[in-house]
């Protein structure tokens, strides 16, 4: 019992923040038609500013989930309006767009991470913040992993509210499914997609301020993320929202029984769900 | 209402419309009516902001839009209801007629709005909650329809409302323009059923090949030989 306990909740934790990742790489490429290879870097980023402002100004790094969510959002919002949109509109067709904007992407990897380890190396960095255990009918875990969960699942929780309900949210479900017509209804277009890529740079700031409470940092931490990311994307089907949530959720289980067993195979075993899956059901789990 | 001088639009190098030019008044049903690739759809699209003319200026209302974006263009009052309705499969009947009044005057009055279109077209209330992806065809093209009008448009723009419709829906869509047309609505159309359009409509022109070859009252369209011919089949 302790030890499905261990696994499933241990499978939480983690599945809570790779939905979290791939929610917001879902919206990046679903909607705004970026295939962003940095999407890891936004998550050093946020991980790196947390670690910087409770490190040099003692900052409690819940409380610089407000600072650097919207930080990142703004830098995101800002990238889109001038190189995306630059690109989108010089792009001779929607695919030749895609292709463009994902070599743009690998290009501000490069950039980010570089910029990165000039300001702060490449050593692994560390913090203790609440760092101390809970037991949940026996099985013990960090309690700061446990923060990490229920922040990670409020996130999409609020973000799926907002989809669902508001007036943006669902100029956001409209320009997912047909960009020209959601224009044609009164969507300001341009904005919309650039909304959705900073949104989706905020969830990436966001999980890496999460995940600088729980595991030591290096700058050099994006490209796994970003490779976890695109497999969930892929697993829960291009351009579903909730099917990332889910597909995250599910990878996240995956990882934690992978972990019990053998610590050092979590990424195989990745690739290998992967591959099972572009043989089996290509398009995802909620894929159409 | 619409006035259209002297366009010229391209689709990439392919040169679609040539210097053409239109009238529109208000309050009229004006069609358009030309065979496949004549320049009709690319011409809605051209008004509505879709494509961007080379050269040329459109007027609506006194005020040039042409160059503007889709959105501010319906806020002005243009609706533009697309070729196959191209409606929101993945939400609901509901939800895409909020998103027909997505422009911030028609936002606010959304509900009063929602109410009418709903006496309009009673099916659609019975299926509000309904993803619109489960709708027949016919109840497809209502929902278009009914989209297009959540915005309170001045103009409303209709491309092929009735292709590949039932015959009992296509006798309820030349209904719907006509009360449409009651309530003081202006009317730009796009049909393939000639006769039926013509007979419907107040005034119209004849695309061919990106240059308008015919404008003028339906009733001496009609009578016209080259339409009688090449449209009519008589």
């Amino acid at each position: 019992m302790v030890e499905f306990l261990n696994i499933f909740i241990g499978g939480l934790i983690l599945g809570g923040i790779y939905a979290l990742i791939a929610v917001g790489l879902s919206l990046q490429y679903g909607v705004a038609r970026v295939l962003n290879i940095s999407h890891g870097e936004f998550i050093m980023v946020g991980a790196f500013l947390t670690w910087a402002m409770y490190t040099f100004w003692g900052l409690n790094p819940l409380a610089s989930l407000a600072i650097v969510g919207p930080a990142i959002f703004v830098v995101g919002f800002v990238l889109h309006r001038t190189l995306f949109t630059r690109l989108r509109t010089s792009s001779a067709s929607p695919a030749a767009y895609e292709g463009g904007s994902l070599i743009a992407t690998f290009g501000l990897m490069f950039i980010i991470q570089n910029l990165a380890i000039i300001t702060w190396g490449t050593d692994i960095e560390a913090y203790s913040f609440l760092n101390t255990g809970v037991s949940i009918f026996g099985a013990r875990f960090a309690a700061n992993r446990l923060t990490m969960l229920l922040f990670a699942a409020g996130i999409c929780v609020v973000f799926y509210l907002f989809l669902a309900r508001t007036r943006l949210g669902k100029a956001i479900r409209a320009a997912a499914q047909d960009p020209e017509t959601a224009g044609m209804m009164g969507v300001n277009i341009k904005r919309v997609l650039a909304l959705c890529f900073g949104l989706g740079a905020l969830m990436a700031g966001l999980a890496g301020s999460l995940l600088s409470m729980c595991y030591p940092i290096r700058t050099t931490m994006g490209l796994e993320y970003t490779i976890i990311a695109i497999i969930v994307v892929v697993l829960g089907g291009m351009g579903s929202i909730v099917g990332s949530f889910i597909g995250g959720l599910i990878l996240g289980m995956v990882g934690s029984i992978v972990l019990y067993i053998d610590p050092s195979l979590s990424l195989v075993a990745y690739y290998f769900i992967f591959i099972l899956l572009l043989l089996v059901r290509p398009t995802g789990i909620l894929g159409k | 209402m619409l006035e259209v001088n002297n366009i010229n639009t391209f689709y990439g190098k392919a040169q679609a419309l040539f210097d053409l030019s239109l009238r529109v008044e208000e309050s009229e049903i004006f069609a358009l009516i030309g065979s496949n690739g004549a320049g009709k759809t690319t011409l809605l699209n051209t008004i509505s902001g879709l494509v961007t003319p080379a050269s040329g200026n459109i007027e609506f209302l006194g005020k040039r839009i042409n160059g503007l974006a889709p959105h501010i263009i319906v806020e002005m009052g243009i609706s533009h209801v697309p070729e196959g309705g191209r409606i929101f499969n993945e939400m609901t009947v509901r939800e895409n007629l909020e998103m027909g009044a997505y422009s911030s005057h028609a936002w606010k009055i959304r509900w009063g709005t929602l109410q009418q279109v709903y006496e309009i077209f009673p099916v659609l209330k019975e299926r509000e909650k309904q993803l619109a992806r489960t709708l027949s065809g016919g109840e497809h093209q209502m929902l278009a329809m009914g989209r297009g009008l959540m915005s309170r448009p001045k103009l409303c723009i209709l491309d092929e409302p009735s292709y590949g419709l039932a015959p009992k829906y296509v006798e309820e869509v030349f209904r719907i323009i006509n009360s449409l047309r009651e309530q003081g609505i202006t009317i730009l159309l796009i049909e393939q059923n000639v006769r039926h359009t013509l007979e419907t409509a107040d005034r119209a022109c004849v695309l061919e090949n990106g240059h308008i070859v015919l404008d003028d009252i339906c009733d001496n369209l009609l009578q016209s030989d080259h339409v009688r011919k090449a449209y009519l089949g008589l």
